[in-house]
């Protein structure tokens, strides 16, 4: 692939009430126009990653809407799959320039969660479950719970191997001025906060956010080349968890990893930086497993270990934003920010969370309870 | 919003499921419900492994938080499923119940 990121930009990640979408996406744009040095006539598409602007905002047609807030006059569309919307909106765009149609896109990732409701939000986010999901009167927090308690009895999982996924993550975030969340916390608060959905504590789970974060991509020969995407692929599973053959995996994140590897021609030992999709502590669990940096029942113990905490890892660095834990999960938005954690990695732009060695990053962004998964492998060249 | 029409062509396949038997596999409690759940929360939901092969999700009621346990067997039945929306329609679906119940 012969895809090069030339631009990145994001908001601040949190409860934002007193800013539009329209102001979001023209700050996390703007800042990406700028940081690749071209102005709004340079795009030919615009690829907006969002899931729940109609279900809250009543507002549909956003590509439309977005191009025109931009300055934009270009072929411009939403790609939807949940909190994988992201993720999926890049990969939109990638294969947007690999046809040969359009020749410089720029991805917003952008979603408005805290305007609402917790419960009308949590019955929003569960459109992106089964109808029997929804009328069993599950929620994502429940689905992930039966994924968690499913690892536990399979693996000897704890709920303090859980926790120090969170204590992780809030870490990396108290490095991040953009993070929703810079507290660091411990095992115990974590122990301690309220239940959700039993194995899940609050602090197991991310937050409701409000954000939204955008990249540059082009296939132009003449573009710098300092960072590229390698491989781009997405992979389904069932949409709902009754139907799935294992419950201590997620079968679509293994298939498109294992695709993006091949692609890229690396293995995973070879990842410096990881953002995977930590929706809930279980998650990155499951992501770290099943994108073949640890075997199976493996992970927690290294995580707790501090073998993927920026300062204490020997080698691979996980969620150096805070993932969606600590930085924040705007759901749509969240995808595109972590590429764009990836690619400022690999230009040092991290400050107090910049990794000493960053040259080859894997992105990993998950819809649903594992129905989708986006895996996109990000290289520093020279 | 619940559409009547919906809840109408979803009753074939809640007469196909009633009455059918199986073990719980995973189980977990929602004690932060979605809206038109909260009289109801906190409240277990599970996978039910049923005895003709497939696997469904249901919320378990008549059932102490307690009791249940990995293989528990239960049988589904029909229920309310959410509180009443404004149109007057209310919602019924499959709930699981403990089969000694």
């Amino acid at each position: 692939m012969k895809i090069s990121i030339l631009g990145t930009g994001m908001t601040k990640f949190g409860e934002l009430w007193g800013i539009s979408p329209r102001t979001l996406a023209r700050e996390a744009v703007n800042d990406a126009l700028s940081d690749a040095g071209i102005v709004q006539k340079d795009i030919d598409l615009l690829i907006v990653g969002n899931m729940l602007s109609a279900l809250l905002g009543n507002q549909q047609h956003i590509g439309a809407l977005f191009a025109e807030e931009l300055g934009l006059s270009c072929a411009a569309f939403t790609v939807e799959g949940a909190c994988a919307s992201g993720g999926l909106a890049v990969h939109t765009a990638v294969m947007g320039l690999l046809s040969g149609q359009y020749k410089t896109a720029c991805v917003l990732g952008i979603e408005k969660m805290t305007d609402h409701k917790p419960e009308l939000v949590s019955s929003a986010l569960m459109a992106a479950g089964t109808n029997e999901e929804r009328l069993s009167g599950g929620t994502f927090p429940g689905m992930y719970a039966l994924l968690a308690r499913s690892h536990m009895s399979a693996f000897g999982t704890t709920s303090e191997d859980l926790a120090s996924v969170a204590v992780k993550n809030h870490y990396h975030g108290s490095l991040n001025p953009k993070a929703q969340y810079q507290n660091q916390i411990t095992i115990e608060q974590v122990l301690k906060s309220g239940c959700i959905a039993d194995p899940l504590k609050l602090l197991d789970c991310s937050p409701m956010t409000d954000g939204a974060a955008a990249v540059i991509v082009t296939s132009k020969k003449t573009a710098k080349k300092s960072v590229t995407i390698e491989a781009s692929f997405v992979a389904t599973d069932s949409l709902g968890l009754s139907t799935r053959a294992s419950l201590t995996e997620l079968s679509s994140s293994r298939k498109a990893a294992y695709k993006a590897f091949h692609q890229a021609g690396i293995k995973p030992k070879d990842c410096d930086i990881a953002e995977v999709h930590d929706c809930f502590t279980i998650a990155e669990l499951l992501a770290l497993e099943d994108l073949g940096f640890y075997q199976k029942g493996k992970a927690s113990s290294a995580v707790r270990a501090g073998e993927v905490t920026h300062g204490s890892s020997k080698h691979l660095v996980v969620n150096t934003s805070g993932g969606l834990k600590a930085c924040g999960h705007p759901v749509g938005a969240t995808g595109v920010k972590q590429i764009v954690e990836l690619a400022d990695q690999m230009r040092g732009r991290c400050g107090k969370r910049q990794v000493h060695k960053a040259d080859i990053g894997i992105a990993h962004n998950v819809g649903g309870s594992g129905a989708t998964a986006v895996v996109h492998v990000v290289k520093r060249n020279g | 919003m619940l559409s009547p029409v919906k809840i109408w062509r979803n009753q074939k396949k809640i007469a196909s499921l009633l009455g059918a038997q199986g073990e719980l596999v995973v189980w977990t409690i929602i004690r932060v419900p979605p809206d038109g759940f909260s009289d109801q929360a906190p409240y277990p939901v599970g996978l039910i492994k049923l005895d003709e092969g497939k696997t469904v999700i249901a919320q378990l009621v008549d059932v102490s938080e307690g009791d249940l346990a990995k293989g528990l067997r239960f049988r589904l039945v029909v229920r309310r499923i959410t509180e009443p929306s404004t149109e007057g329609v209310i919602p019924y679906g499959i709930k699981a119940v403990p089969q000694t119940y």
